[in-house]
């Protein structure tokens, strides 16, 4: 079963532990939905996977990897 | 708890404060006999249509001491952001209670066919109205709890 994987804790860390709520302003979600994106419960569509990599100003694929299993 | 997480909780006390008055307003004519007469109907409508007054009353202020409540008790900011999460699970609590509903108005159909009043038809699909909105909110609820 195909599994999308996020480094978005990770990410959150290396940029000078920026809170779940700071990125939730930066890219218009709420704070819930980070986290559950953060925990795999949900899967943001391409425009907020977007957003969220512009956030941290990296490419899609260093904060959401597919692994096709 | 987000601000369409309390929208959802308010939804569902709205709902069944509501519920509970219609149910209370009706034992109190049904037992005055008001509908044992021809103009049963013309009775039910009537409570109907002002207890849909009272319940929009009913929904602003719950609606409103829910986000106060929060706002004093959490010290947070206003926020009355939606975002394509919230939308997602809005389209599936309404799908399912749709279902939900559909399904309930065809068994009372299927009720009158078997010689059941009108009167008990109406009272039926008042009450499958009120369980799919308690249904909404509360699966609502539960895919927010859930984290979906």
């Amino acid at each position: 079963m195909p599994r999308i994987e996020n480094r978005i804790r990770r990410l959150r860390f290396d940029a000078g532990e920026m809170t779940q709520k700071d990125l939730a302003d930066r890219v218009g979600v709420t704070r819930q939905t980070i986290l559950a994106i953060e925990n795999g419960k949900y899967f943001p569509t391409l425009d907020l996977a977007f957003r969220i990599s512009r956030a941290f100003g990296v490419p899609l694929d260093d904060v959401f990897t597919f692994h096709d299993d | 708890m987000s601000y369409s997480e309390r929208e959802a909780l308010s939804g569902l006390i709205t709902t069944l404060i509501v519920l509970l008055l219609f149910l209370w307003r009706l034992s109190v004519q049904h037992d005055a006999g008001l509908f044992d007469s021809p103009e049963a109907l013309q009775t039910w409508a009537r409570s109907v249509l002002l207890l849909v007054a009272i319940s929009i009353g009913i929904a602003i202020a719950v609606a409103i001491s829910f986000h106060l409540g929060h706002e004093i008790l959490t010290g947070e900011k206003p926020d009355d952001r939606r975002d394509e999460r919230d939308h997602l699970i809005e389209r599936r609590a309404l799908t399912w209670a749709w279902y939900l509903l559909s399904f309930g108005i065809l068994g009372v159909i299927v009720d009158l066919a078997f010689g059941a009043t009108a009167f008990r038809a109406m009272n039926l699909i008042l009450g499958l109205c009120a369980v799919s909105e308690i249904f909404k909110d509360g699966f609502k609820l539960w895919l927010y709890r859930r984290g979906a």
